[in-house]
């Protein structure tokens, strides 16, 4: 079993001292951010990001740091979801549903601790799907070439709306907006500059990390700035989260199913958490709500969301890693990274990389020990911190966000564009377009169109190529069903409005 | 109404970024060139944008009065900050920033003051000396 042989070169390189601090304290961070209401898990990653880039963590490090974050923020949703109503970020809303009306009742310790341990569970089981299922997707990506690359690239953006999407024709546009911005630039085969303006800042391109901070830390604060925010004093006091053994059996089944659902729809790409965790509760609602309990504070309601959606978290990862296509909006910030520390995911990573690779993976597990570890006693003092007003906080965020970005170049002309990004991104999220097709076009748009010369120089011109194998017709022809699936939903969205 | 005008201006984009796409010159020994992806993506680009002219959502709720106010005291604080940081250095900078923000946001007066000294100090201290970044540190009047 040659994967155990890289698990366990992936633990020597997670234990280190130095990766198991940044993993305790990327878990701790992300779970204050997550519980934050309105602060998900792409802002956690998004603002952190810089951090990285300020410390000089080698690349696994960094990954490291930051997949335990993202754990982190998965964990954190659904403290504020459960306690105050509202959910830490988007994937977390199915856990109000049956969270808060828990709480209400008196059982908001039951409430976290088994939200937590359903947490571990998904987290846990699509960890493992992920270590068995991305070596064998490399081994049929390894086959890829440029006008399989291309199609695949083509197959991501034109699903990343995903089946709860937006309106798709608003995804759609935002993907080629996207892929637009990352042409700007000199262009690395024939050095002609594009739409630079002759502006000697813009010839590097935007730097994604850049656009990143802005469109989602940056954008954050405006959007906070329109309510007019009451001061949560309503927080019940919660000082350890507790349940008994057998409230977990009783909820051992929905965990197992929220899991496996979960985990399937975070390797679809465009799907992610939030769809992972609504089918889950669906599902759960479906097969156990015999007598009507659902919603009114069912623990059955509260565990199959939670595995749901913090199983889609690890399952996302298997496309982005494996390819190099990410399945959510937090992947591609992932993606964002590694591309900026000159790591190119995709399967020639699994080969030339294996510490980033399997020191991330490894470190996953361990993020799930510690971040159920501190759930239990630590609950207290998450829940505290949603009590810390946000003029105390969002400040702190911009300062970092500004500090890291001014740390990439030394630029200041990088902290304009960011909040230039910052403004982009509140307008856009205003007009519900999303931002994750434009991060993802801004990111993969030099790689997608160097996939596209490669394949039309090795056919001299002949755009053939592009359909000319079984893998590229069946990648077109799945793109051309999710679109179908997509518009047809949307079309019923609509009219049931 | 709004989604017309993005439409309109993102249609209008895709013309411009297209016909731009023209005027690239070709590079020696290369089938595609520079300007056939951008002219690929013109395409879908501008189709979308029209899409939404045609068929566009119903209208967001645009912030009016305070709100709105708070918002553009907020943009002039994030552009002003990267303007002010290299000339007056990096713990004066953020000490204004942080003190600007923390009003907008609503906090009281006595408590920006004393989270914007702690958190100019706190972060200079701990990316400056700690992680070792150089940032501007005194006021330099060129």
């Amino acid at each position: 079993m040659e994967i155990f042989e890289f698990l366990a070169h992936g633990f020597a390189v997670a234990l280190t001292p130095t990766n198991l601090g940044l993993a305790v304290f990327g878990c701790v961070a992300g779970t204050i951010v997550g519980a934050m209401p309105g602060l998900g898990p792409v802002n956690g990653v998004a603002i952190l990001i810089p951090l990285a880039f300020t410390l000089g963590l080698d690349p696994a490090s960094a990954m490291i740091l930051l997949a335990s974050v993202y754990y982190g923020t998965m964990y954190g949703g659904r403290i504020s979801s459960i306690m105050l109503n509202i959910p830490g970020d988007e994937p977390a809303m199915m856990t109000c549903l049956d969270g808060h009306p828990m709480a209400r009742k008196g059982k908001a310790a039951e409430a976290l601790a088994i939200s937590a341990i359903a947490s571990f569970v998904g987290a846990t089981l699509s960890t493992i799907g992920l270590t068995l299922f991305a070596p064998m997707l490399v081994k049929v990506a390894i086959h890829f070439g440029p006008a399989e690359y291309f199609a695949l690239y083509v197959l991501a953006f034109a699903t990343i709306g995903g089946v709860t999407g937006a309106n798709p024709a608003k995804t759609l546009m935002a993907a080629a907006f996207g892929l637009a911005l990352g042409t700007v630039g000199l262009d690395p085969v024939s050095g002609t500059a594009r739409y630079t303006f002759g502006i000697f800042h813009l010839f590097d391109g935007f730097h994604p990390i850049v656009a990143i901070v802005g469109l989602f830390a940056i954008s954050e604060v405006l959007i906070y700035l329109e309510h007019t925010h009451a001061t949560h004093s309503a927080v019940v006091s919660v000082h350890r989260a507790y349940a008994r053994l057998s409230d977990i059996v009783a909820t051992a089944g929905a965990m197992l199913r929220g899991s496996f659902i979960g985990f399937v729809a975070g390797v679809l790409p465009g799907a992610g958490a939030s769809l992972g965790s609504f089918l889950a509760y669906a599902l759960e609602k479906r097969v156990s709500d015999k007598d009507g309990t659902f919603g009114k504070g069912d623990p059955r309601g509260v565990a199959a969301p939670e595995a749901g959606n913090n199983a889609a978290a690890g399952g996302a990862l298997i496309p982005m890693l494996s390819l190099g296509v990410p399945g959510s909006g937090t992947t591609a910030v992932m993606l964002a990274l590694l591309i900026s520390l000159n790591i190119t995911p995709g399967p020639l990573l699994f080969e030339k990389q294996p510490d980033v690779v399997w020191g991330l993976i490894a470190s996953l597990y361990i993020a799930n020990v510690v971040l159920l570890l501190l759930n239990i006693p630590l609950v207290g003092f998450f829940t505290r911190m949603l009590t810390l007003p946000m003029w105390l906080l969002l400040p702190v965020v911009v300062m970092v966000s500004f500090v890291g970005v001014y740390s990439i170049n030394h630029s200041t002309f990088d902290l304009l564009v960011m909040v230039g990004f910052g403004l982009l991104g509140y307008l856009l999220r205003k007009l519900d377009i999303p931002l994750v097709p434009i991060v993802l076009g801004l990111l993969l748009g030099a790689e997608m169109e160097n996939n596209y010369r490669r394949a039309l120089s090795i056919s001299g011109g002949d755009t053939g190529i592009l359909y000319g194998s079984t893998i590229t017709v069946s990648l077109y022809a799945a793109t051309a069903l999710l679109l179908v699936i997509a518009i047809v939903a949307a079309l019923r969205r609509r009219r049931n409005r | 109404m709004s989604d017309r005008l993005t439409g309109l201006l993102i249609a209008a984009l895709a013309v411009w970024y297209g016909w731009m796409a023209d005027n690239f010159e070709e590079g020696f020994g290369d089938p595609v060139g520079p300007s056939a992806f951008p002219k690929l993506l013109a395409v879908p680009m501008g189709l979308f944008a029209l899409y939404l002219i045609v068929r566009p959502d119903p209208e967001p709720r645009w912030p009016t009065g305070r709100p709105l106010l708070r918002q553009i005291g907020m943009m002039a604080a994030l552009v002003g900050y990267p303007l002010i940081l290299e000339p007056l250095g990096f713990p004066l900078a953020t000490a204004l920033g942080v003190i600007a923000m923390a009003l907008l946001l609503g906090g009281p007066r006595q408590g920006a003051a004393i989270s914007a000294v702690a958190f100019s100090l706190g972060l200079f201290v701990m990316f400056d000396q700690v992680l070792g970044l150089h940032l501007p540190m005194l006021p330099s009047f060129k």
